[in-house]
Parts: structure tokens; C-alpha cells; sequence
């Protein structure tokens, strides 16, 4: 007695144990690659968080009212943090490459033109640039020899800061791609409320633009206001795209048409 | 019997007046224009929380330094913020009404009323920018003190969101105007822009009003 065509035809279970089972899901899981991307990305926020916070010290943002003596003493307090920290930081900085490439993914799913995932995944791209690469380079070049001009380490310090809080353009260019991607969308890939939330990350960049002039107060780089609140936005804009982005790849059907619920 | 039978039963519908703006029949709303609009009140919603963070560091700042505040203050043109105040809630009460007119299928009128209300926004953006012009003349920019910093940031951050609300007035003129006019966007741009006049008063009464 042959069994059914169907279940013949039916994939088989998973095995129990976890490696198998992550082996066999490698194989078998036909959104294999998107998981790994959405995984990636995830890590990336969380290394992320871990090195700009907790070894490197750059979040929260020391003040831009500082002496000089006291911008030495920092460096001298944090200097191994600020190595060690930033030399992650170059090894991780591929992997926002992941999260570029489902967000761009996201969008080449929508119903809008492909110019939109290509604009937001080269934007993205440049942003990282400005807003994460010359922060580390200039962070770890002054740290990097205590005995150097302290004017230069002051340099280094407003410059590192100054770019890593307070890079706009590309950042809000790119949210506004993925904006009205998001809401002219038809395939409802993501949820409208989403589109708007990305309002609010966008006028965060303009927020964030009085930390060119200010250097004191909740305006600076380190304030209330340029800081603290933008970075609140930023959590739970990026808590909100982890989520949904998430939900997408569960509802992926490898289609054209609008993703099912 | 028959008489009283006649007299109680419920009276046949009116026939509506025909209009000349009342050809059209509001479409009902889609699921995604329904998504739409509870997304445009999430958005609002969220945009408010993060505006009283910013009125809420206001005062804070401004308990530090009362004086200050309100020496920088007396510098400010009343006139101005009245007649800004006035501009932005007639716009707010036009949308209200354009609502109103295309909920009862007028919806010529409820063009008019929000050409009315973007018309007034964009009169508003205008006094906005000749006051700015006024204090930049005379000295006081950004970088003059706390209250100015705050002055400059709660004004230009508002006006920002006025050029927000022209997009979504300007999505709800193309929909008015369409062969099948549909109210969700004409709904999500007056929610916006009475965010946009809430957010105002409360701006206008901390930097003009509150001593």
C-alpha cells in the first residue's frame, strides 16, 4: 500500500534537538536567507547598544560645554572602553548591510517603482559613513595616543560628536524614502501606522540640527531635547521596524500581490 | 383605526434638494483607507506625547531662570501671536466644516473650505516668518539666550509640522477633486491639522501668555 500523493510530497518534520533542527531549517526554510537578514539585523542594534553605551561611553553624549581638562580626563577614564569598543564597532559595521537589504527587500515587495529600494539601500548605505564610522575613527584616533596636542583631542572630540549626533540628510532622506514607500503602498507589506511613525524619526533629524550651533542647554548635542527625546523617538522607531519587518517575513508568500495577513 | 394607523407611521424619507456640488456619493472607506486613518490618529497621538516633553523642558527651564524668561519675553509682539492664534483656529474651524460638507456629499463646498484652510496656513507660515524677520532684526537670534533658543525651536518646529499638514491638505484637494471623492483623506488631513492648532495655542499661551 502506496501512502497518498500528499504525503509523499509533504516536508519533512524537523528533528528535535536544536542544531539539527537549525540545520534542517537552513535547508528546508525557503525564507531562510530573509531570517538571517532580519537576525543580523537585530544584533546589530543589540552590539550596537552594548558598544556605543557600555564600553564606549559616547551614549549618553558627554557635553560639548567642556573644558578642555575635563575632555582629557574623559578620554583617560574611557580609553580602553573607546578602543576596544570601536574596534567591535568596525567589525559589526557590515553588518547594517543586513538591515539595508530587508528594509530595501520590504520595499521591493510594495507596489511602488524599484527606484525606492535602491534609493534607501544607497542612502543607508553613505549614512553609515557619517553617522557611525568617523565617530569611531575619530573616538579611537584620539584615544589612541594620550600625549597628543590636547587642542587636536578637543578637535577630534567636537568632531566625532558632532558627527555622530547630528548627521541629518542622509538619515533623512533615506527615512523619507521608506515613508512614502510605506504609504502608497497597495500590497500592504507594512502597516500604514508605521509610514507615519517614520514622520516622526524624520523630524527627528531636524531636531537634532540646532546641535551645530548650540553648546549648551537642551538644544546641544548632549541636551534634553537634541538628545534625550530624538532618542527616545529613535527607540521605539526602531523597536517598532525590528517588529514589523518581522511580521512581514512571517506573512511573505514570495508573490506579487498584496502579502497575506 | 385606519386613521390612527395613518397617523403614527413614520413619515417617507424626504427627497433630498438638488444641489449642484451634491452629485457625487461619499464612497465608503476601504479597509486600507480605514488603516490609513487609525494610523494618521497613532501618528498624532505620538506627535503630541513628544511635544509635551518639549513643553514640559520648557517649564523646567524656564522655573530655572523666571526673570530671564520673562524679560526676553516682553520682547515678543502679542499682536502677532493673537493674530497668529486666530488665523490658525478659523483654518481649523473651515476643515471642520469642509468635513462636515463632504460627509453630506457637498463636496464642491468642501473643496472651497479647504482651499479656505490651507490658504489661511499658508498666510499663517507667512506672519510666522515676518515675525521671525522683526526679533532677528532687532538682535535677538537662537544662539541670544535660553528663552529665544526655545522661542525659535517650538516656532520653527511648528511651522515644520504646518508644512506637514500642507501635504496632507494638498492629498485631500486631489481626492476632492477626483471622479470618486473619498472623505478618509480629507478626515486624516483634519485631524492633522487640528493637532497642528492645538499644538499652537498651547505654544502661543507658554512663550506669549505665561508669565
Amino acid at each position: 500500500m502506496t501512502p497518498p500523493l500528499a504525503q509523499t510530497l509533504a516536508p519533512q518534520q524537523p528533528p528535535s534537538t536544536f542544531l539539527a533542527r537549525l540545520g534542517w531549517q537552513m535547508h528546508h526554510n525557503p525564507k531562510v536567507d530573509l531570517w538571517i537578514a532580519w537576525g543580523g539585523m537585530v544584533i546589530f542594534y543589540i552590539l550596537f547598544g552594548v558598544v556605543f553605551v557600555m564600553m564606549t561611553h559616547v551614549i549618553p553624549p558627554p557635553s560639548p560645554a567642556w573644558s578642555t581638562q575635563r575632555i582629557l580626563s574623559w578620554f583617560d577614564t574611557y580609553r580602553s572602553g573607546l578602543l576596544n569598543g570601536f574596534a567591535v564597532t568596525f567589525l559589526i559595521t557590515g553588518l547594517s548591510a543586513l538591515c539595508n537589504a530587508l528594509i530595501g527587500y520590504s520595499m521591493s515587495r510594495m507596489s511602488v517603482s524599484k527606484a525606492f529600494p535602491i534609493a534607501y539601500v544607497i542612502l543607508y548605505s553613505l549614512s553609515a559613513i557619517p553617522g557611525l564610522l568617523f565617530c569611531a575613527i575619530l573616538m579611537s584616533v584620539a584615544a589612541m595616543r594620550p600625549e597628543r596636542d590636547p587642542q587636536l583631542i578637543v578637535w577630534l572630540y567636537e568632531g566625532a560628536m558632532l558627527t555622530f549626533v547630528g548627521t541629518m540628510g542622509v538619515f533623512l532622506l533615506g527615512t523619507l524614502v521608506w515613508l512614502i514607500a510605506v504609504l502608497i503602498d497597495k500590497n500592504r507589506v507594512l502597516p500604514p501606522w508605521f509610514g507615519y511613525l517614520n514622520i516622526c524619526n524624520l523630524l527627528t533629524e531636524v531636531v537634532v540640527a540646532p546641535a551645530w550651533a548650540a553648546r549648551r542647554g537642551a538644544f546641544c548635542w548632549s541636551g534634553s531635547i537634541a538628545f534625550w527625546v530624538d532618542t527616545a523617538i529613535f527607540a521605539v522607531y526602531t523597536t517598532a521596524f525590528i517588529l514589523v519587518l518581522r511580521k512581514m517575513v512571517q506573512r511573505e508568500n514570495f508573490g506579487t500581490g498584496p502579502l497575506p495577513d | 383605526m385606519t386613521e390612527l394607523s395613518a397617523a403614527i407611521a413614520p413619515l417617507p424619507p424626504i427627497p433630498q434638494e438638488s444641489t449642484p456640488d451634491s452629485d457625487p456619493q461619499p464612497q465608503s472607506p476601504s479597509d486600507l483607507q480605514r488603516a490609513h486613518l487609525s494610523g494618521v490618529w497613532a501618528f498624532v497621538l505620538l506627535e503630541c506625547l513628544i511635544f509635551s516633553a518639549y513643553f514640559v523642558i520648557y517649564m523646567l527651564y524656564r522655573m530655572h531662570a523666571p526673570q530671564d524668561f520673562s524679560r526676553d519675553q516682553a520682547h515678543l509682539s502679542p499682536t502677532f501671536g493673537l493674530i497668529n492664534t486666530l488665523l490658525l483656529l478659523t483654518s481649523s474651524w473651515l476643515v471642520a466644516q469642509a468635513v462636515a460638507n463632504a460627509r453630506a456629499g457637498k463636496f464642491r463646498s468642501a473643496l472651497y473650505t479647504t482651499y479656505a484652510t490651507t490658504g489661511l496656513g499658508a498666510v499663517f507660515v507667512g506672519s510666522k516668518l515676518t515675525e521671525w524677520g522683526h526679533e532677528i532684526h532687532h538682535g535677538f537670534t537662537f544662539l541670544s539666550s535660553d528663552f529665544f533658543s526655545f522661542y525659535f525651536f517650538l516656532t520653527g518646529i511648528h511651522i515644520v509640522h504646518v508644512l506637514v499638514g500642507f501635504i496632507f491638505l494638498t492629498i485631500a484637494l486631489v481626492r476632492l477633486r477626483g471622479t470618486e471623492p473619498a472623505l478618509a483623506a480629507l478626515e486624516a488631513a483634519a485631524v492633522y491639522w487640528h493637532m497642528v492648532d492645538l499644538l499652537w495655542v498651547i505654544i502661543f499661551a507658554l512663550l506669549y501668555v505665561v508669565r
